[in-house]
């Protein structure tokens, strides 16, 4: 069910409102992660400077050009002469503003070319530093952590941070300039003006701060209701045959219209104040421009004003309110991404798995013996679930660990791989324990199918290849014929190259369970470790199944989680297993004849 | 797109008036300036005060209209966006309600919540936008053209030159944008695949020794995205540069031309600053129209997957007739007539010339391997599917004549796959009749052995969490009987559903079961032999064909394939302590 919500990007999610816990630390963090790009940084700020300053310069310039424009057509017609613009006449000024125009836009290019590529290329870095410190983590992390959390952190987090970096902190430093250049302006032009515009902009002001604060409550009611009404949706869909037996379907229509008619409800709030904002600000800016109009038209009259300066007040006044009024959203933008950066840090200072041993034993090719000696482990030191396992396996043995769900079958497995570190005691394989090896060299001697087969977008191929990409063409059939998996690989319709995806629809359970055998037997291990299927699959393609994991457990030793009686009548040792212990081992007729919890297990089902 | 029109369509009234408020706002922008023109030329050419504080008058009144209207405006674009959503939803849920298990799995359940609720979301988004950023751009363009033209023919000339260049750029750049976009949006999903590959086969990858590799294969998918977000964002930027330097290029060609224009006494000064202002407003929503542009792909396949769900027509149709409950109840409660099955898009039969009956008070099972095709022959039986030839008969009907409704009044059903809703256990027990009928659904609780409902803090009103994920496999199983179980029928079907149980219950349960279904006909479908050992009938299915009919007794001597799975199941018997 998690599958399809981790691609559920409605409207905006709960972390849009976010506030990061510690925003200074994620800050010298950030610092640190943009490294080599503080240069880039650097001229970024120098381009907004050059920028800011050039939007201060042009408005006095037009102003300028205005000014003298009136006069010299006044003095044209007061000689009665009709004037007309020339190189000499105002010509040169103009082509002059054209140039200041055209630099300016220059630098603003240069400035958000510089940006875009900064953020992405930080999320390029933290995205490599995830993926790398992803192979860094105990499997305990994963078993707490949802995969849609840490795919959300990765992409829409990121994404997020980039956009902020990009559009908002540039914005941020050039609103910064503007306001503080055009406020100058806009004082050396009249002190009476602009206290009118700072009147107007306070209004402003509070109007955004009003108006977002109830953006924020709606936003969060619309998200909670479309959460509300995707699980319902979701139940409906997956419940259908249920709805549809018991005759359900008005009862549900109802309920859904119900649940949908209330997320229009709080979509209507939402929407409103969210579109509401610009128009608000604006109608309280005009208020400001009409009276700021009438006393700077009557300054006109007076002459204390020209036309020039009037029209450049006005520029300054749109370049500085713009800004101001994006700053209230811009604050709460920056904060959710200081507040995603921050989880994005906490992944990346999770902590790792124990470093490898300075000088490591080696096996190139283990023998096969097996020992557990006082073996000691739970998945969080306060719960330990296996208290004293003890076992050893003789190599070429068949072990098979039987017990109930839960009872630590997967666990054993999961130590021998060193999945998980222990909590007392040793694993010894060829007398070597597993801790002085590295975790590449281990695992180069175990091969493991799981029930839960993983395949990944790429060929029949590649996936078979996957332990040893540089398998030929022939190793490759010759896996899958082993396997039992030659012969439907040939049915399909591109054979050897047919693609594959992780919950692709063209292959079975069974025949995926094939695929994992082929890719085991291609890698040829010392050791191998088998979980038997227990899903429905056919009893054809079962029998194959059972087949394939003979051949593969043949001259090597072997760990079989066994749900099936031949397997374990077969084996050289079974182990049986309960909550997280062994309580009993030995082979099939030494347990009968101890008469203990085996035998009873056996005769209740078999007998 | 004549769909998304349907859907506005009851809202013709409220669309007109807010594409007219919205009107009316844009003709207050571009009054505004005007009026403060006016007020240039009256202060230089030394008019009064009593000028000055009249034009005022007359712009805050202005002011006010358009800021009003601006306001009403967002007001009904977000009731319209608010209906248009939950129409399209009840839309899309209610027509699902009429599909067969087949139409549905052409879209199949993620897809359809994706499209119930993303894709909906990003189409009322977009119409939304569209109605307010898009519409009002010829709006504003025709009235700022006219206006220059009041001003001066040459400036009304070199506005709609400006509009032309304008437009024609961002026609070019949307294009150009749409593809930056989908390669993104192929980097992104790339990325998500391959995340979620790494960290759903982190074992493997581990035991493998595969990490440097995909690390490797990550950082790939890494930079592409980055490339290709750097790129789109470079055009963004090169676009608001753009748009920056044109309003400005604008205004030099007007000081220039306009100066001349001034100097022959054809234009005062002050319409050098309303030009301005015209140019500068009508590119800002051309940006703005433009930005909404470069969403439309996107808005636009979210359009295609609603109507996809939206115009399929139903599979299964419902018949007229009704079963004559007069008549003498037959013993025959479901006969399959030569059924066969097939589906839409399959080249082979799932089932061929099925026969056989359901007697009432006798129990009929069906036994096969996965693939064999036992759990259609349920389907078949409450048309959740359609035999594509041959007749089911309920109580002598053909099914095919009946409503789906009447159908399924009269059969019972414990689908393979268990699921419970959220809710209270009573709730699910009672079928949506009010008030829950509290002794039959205590009898079906002890029918189906779910006594242990009792222990719990809440009894029967305990909740239960979506698909009932709260209690274990066996417990979900037992809920699932008790819910048929409590429903009068004339069948009861039991697909697999006894596989979760353990031995004491499962011979108590069917024990029980005998009792509440002695007078109705008894359909089980498993894979085990020991689940149906006592059936009165069974059908050994093989490939979708009938390959041995009779009891236990009798297949165990004469059918080869029944022997077969005997055989299997012994050696293979699923082994599990505890």
């Amino acid at each position: 069910m998690s599958d399809y919500n981790d691609n559920v990007d409605i409207v905006s999610s709960d972390s849009d409102f976010e506030i990061p816990i510690n925003a200074r630390q994620t800050i010298k963090k950030l610092w640190r992660s943009v490294g080599d790009q503080r240069g880039r940084l650097t001229a970024v700020l120098l381009s907004v400077f050059v920028y800011v300053l050039l939007s201060m310069i042009s408005p006095m310039y037009s102003a300028y050009i205005v000014d003298r424009l009136w006069m010299d057509v006044k003095e044209a017609a007061e000689h009665g002469a009709i004037f007309r613009i020339s190189l000499d006449a105002c010509g040169r000024d103009i082509l002059f503003l054209l140039l200041i125009y055209a630099v300016t836009a220059a630098f603003y290019t240069l400035q958000s070319f510089l940006m875009a590529g900064f953020a992405e290329k930080l999320n390029l870095r933290l995205r490599t530093e995830i993926s790398e410190k992803l192979n860094k983590l105990p499997l305990s992390y994963f078993d707490r952590t949802k995969t849609g959390d840490i795919l959300s952190r990765l992409i829409n987090d990121l994404d997020k941070t980039s956009e902020v970096l990009q559009t908002g902190a540039l914005k941020f430093f050039i609103s910064i300039g503007l306001i503080a250049g055009s406020l100058v302006m806009m004082l050396r032009l009249s002190v009476a003006l602009t206290i009118i515009f700072l009147i107007f902009m306070a209004l402003a002001l509070a109007a955004t701060k009003f108006v977002s604060a109830k953006t924020l409550r709606f936003s969060k009611l619309r998200q909670q209701r479309v959460s509300e009404a995707t699980a319902q949706v979701e139940e409906a869909y997956t419940g259908r045959v249920v709805i549809k037996a018991f005759n359900l379907e008005d009862n549900s229509y109802k309920n859904m219209s119900q649940a949908m008619d209330a997320l229009a409800d709080a979509h209507l709030k939402a929407e409103f104040f969210i579109n509401a904002i610009n128009p608000a600000i604006r109608l309280i800016n005009r208020f400001g421009q009409v009276f700021i109009a009438v006393l700077a038209g009557n300054m006109l009259i007076e002459g204390r004003l020209s036309a020039g300066m009037f029209q450049a007040f006005l520029q300054y006044l749109n370049q500085a309110s713009e800004p101001f009024t994006e700053a209230a959203y811009m604050i709460n933008s920056i904060q959710a991404a200081l507040a995603s950066l921050e989880r994005i840090y906490d992944m990346l200072e999770e902590e790792e798995i124990s470093p490898e041993p300075a000088s490591p034993s080696v096996i190139n090719r283990a023998f096969g013996s097996v020992e557990f000696q006082n073996v000691r482990f739970g998945y969080t030191p306060d719960n330990i679930l296996m208290r004293n396992v003890v076992f050893a396996v003789e190599p070429g043995q068949k072990v098979a660990i039987v017990g109930s769900t839960g009872a630590g079958k997967t666990t054993l497995i999961n130590l021998l791989m060193r999945f998980y570190e222990l909590n007392g005691g040793k694993i010894l394989l060829d007398g070597i324990d597993i801790k002085t090896m590295t975790r590449s060299n281990l695992r180069d001697n175990l091969g493991m199918v799981l029930q839960d087969t993983w395949l990944f977008d790429g060929t029949v191929a590649e996936n078979i290849a996957y332990g040893k990409p540089e398998a030929s063409k022939e190793e490759i059939i010759a896996a899958a014929k082993a396997a039992r998996a030659d012969f439907f690989i040939r049915a399909m319709s591109n054979g050897y190259d047919t693609v594959l995806t992780n919950d692709s629809e063209n292959i079975s359970i069974g025949q995926r369970q094939l695929l994992t055998i082929a890719r085991a037997f291609l890698r040829d291990p010392a050791l191998i470790i088998l979980d038997e299927a227990t899903s429905s699959v056919d009893t054809r393609t079962e029998i194959e199944i059972g087949r394939a994991m003979k051949e593969l457990m043949k001259n090597r030793t072997s760990f079989v989680i066994a749900h099936r009686l031949s397997t374990i009548i077969d084996a050289d040792l079974i182990l049986l297993m309960q909550n997280g212990n062994i309580i009993e081992q030995g082979t099939h007729k030494t347990l009968l004849k101890a008469k203990g919890a085996y035998a009873d297990l056996y005769y209740s089902q078999f007998a | 797109m004549t769909t998304i029109l349907n859907f506005l369509k009851p809202y013709k009234l409220l669309c007109f008036f807010t594409l007219l408020v919205m009107f009316v706002d844009v003709a207050g922008s571009l009054l505004i300036p005007t009026i403060m023109a006016k007020m240039i030329d009256a202060g230089i050419e030394g008019k009064d005060v009593s000028y000055m504080i009249q034009s005022g008058k007359i712009m805050l009144i202005v002011a006010i209209i358009s800021g009003l209207s601006a306001l009403l405006g967002s007001y009904l674009a977000a009731t319209l966006s608010s209906k248009l959503g939950r129409d399209m939803r009840k839309a899309i849920y209610g027509k699902s309600l009429e599909f067969s298990s087949y139409d549905f799995e052409r879209f199949g359940t993620g897809s359809m919540i994706t499209r119930t609720m993303n894709d909906v979301n990003i189409v009322q988004q977009s119409a939304v936008w569209l109605i307010q950023m898009v519409l009002p751009v010829p709006a504003v363009c025709v009235s700022g053209v006219v206006m220059a033209f009041i001003i001066d023919a040459s400036m009304g000339f070199l506005l709609i030159g400006a509009i032309v260049a304008i437009m024609s750029l961002s026609v070019f750049i949307t294009r150009k944008a749409s593809l930056i976009f989908d390669m993104l949006q192929k980097f992104l999903d790339k990325m998500n695949v391959l995340l979620r590959e790494n960290i759903s086969g982190v074992r493997v990858i581990r035991a493998f020794n595969k990490e440097k590799y995909e690390e490797k294969r990550m950082r790939k998918s890494f930079e592409d995205y980055a490339e290709s977000a750097i790129r789109a964002n470079r055009l963004f930027a090169a676009l608001e540069s753009f748009a920056l330097f044109a309003v400005n290029f604008l205004f030099v060609i007007i000081l220039w031309l306009g100066g001349n224009r001034i100097g022959i006494g054809l234009m005062e000064i002050g319409d050098i600053v309303a030009l301005a202002q015209y140019v500068a407003i009508i590119s800002f929503y051309i940006m703005m129209a433009q930005m909404v542009m470069i969403m439309m792909p996107r808005a636009i396949i979210c359009v295609r997957r609603i109507l996809e769900p939206l115009s399929r027509t139903p599979e299964i149709k419902d018949g007229n007739m009704s079963l004559d409950t007069s008549m003498e109840p037959t013993e025959e409660v479901v006969s399959f007539q030569k059924v066969s099955f097939r589906f839409a898009d399959a080249d082979e039969n799932v089932l061929e010339n099925l026969n056989f009956k359901c007697k009432k008070g006798e129990t009929t099972a069906i036994i096969g391997g996965t693939g064999s095709g036992k759990s259609t022959i349920a389907k078949l039986i409450l048309r959740f599917h359609d035999a594509t030839s041959g007749a089911i008969l309920l109580k002598g009907k053909d099914i095919k004549n009946l409503t789906q409704r009447e159908l399924r009044e009269h059969v019972s059903y414990v689908p393979q796959k268990v699921w419970l809703f959220s809710g209270a256990i009573a709730d699910n027990l009672t079928h949506g009749s009010e008030p829950a009928d509290e002794y039959r659904i205590k009898r079906a609780l002890s029918a189906a052995q779910a006594e242990f409902v009792y222990d719990l803090p809440d009894g029967i009103y305990s909740r239960v969490s979506q698909g009932g994920a709260n209690f274990s496999g066996g417990q979900k199983q037992r809920l699932s009987i008790a819910r048929a179980l409590s429903k009068k029928a004339d069948m009861y079907i039991f697909d697999d559903s006894f596989s979760a149980l353990d031995f004491k219950t499962d011979a108590a349960l069917r024990k029980a079961l005998a009792e509440e279904t002695k007078d109705a006909a008894v359909l089980i479908i498993s894979q085990r032999i020991n689940a149906i050992i006592n059936a009165d009938q069974i059908v050994v299915l093989e490939e979708g064909k009938i390959v041995g009919i009779g009891n236990h007794d009798f297949l165990t001597k004469n059918c080869r394939v029944y022997q077969d799975i005997a055989k299997s199941q012994m050696a293979g018997q699923p082994f599990e302590g505890g």
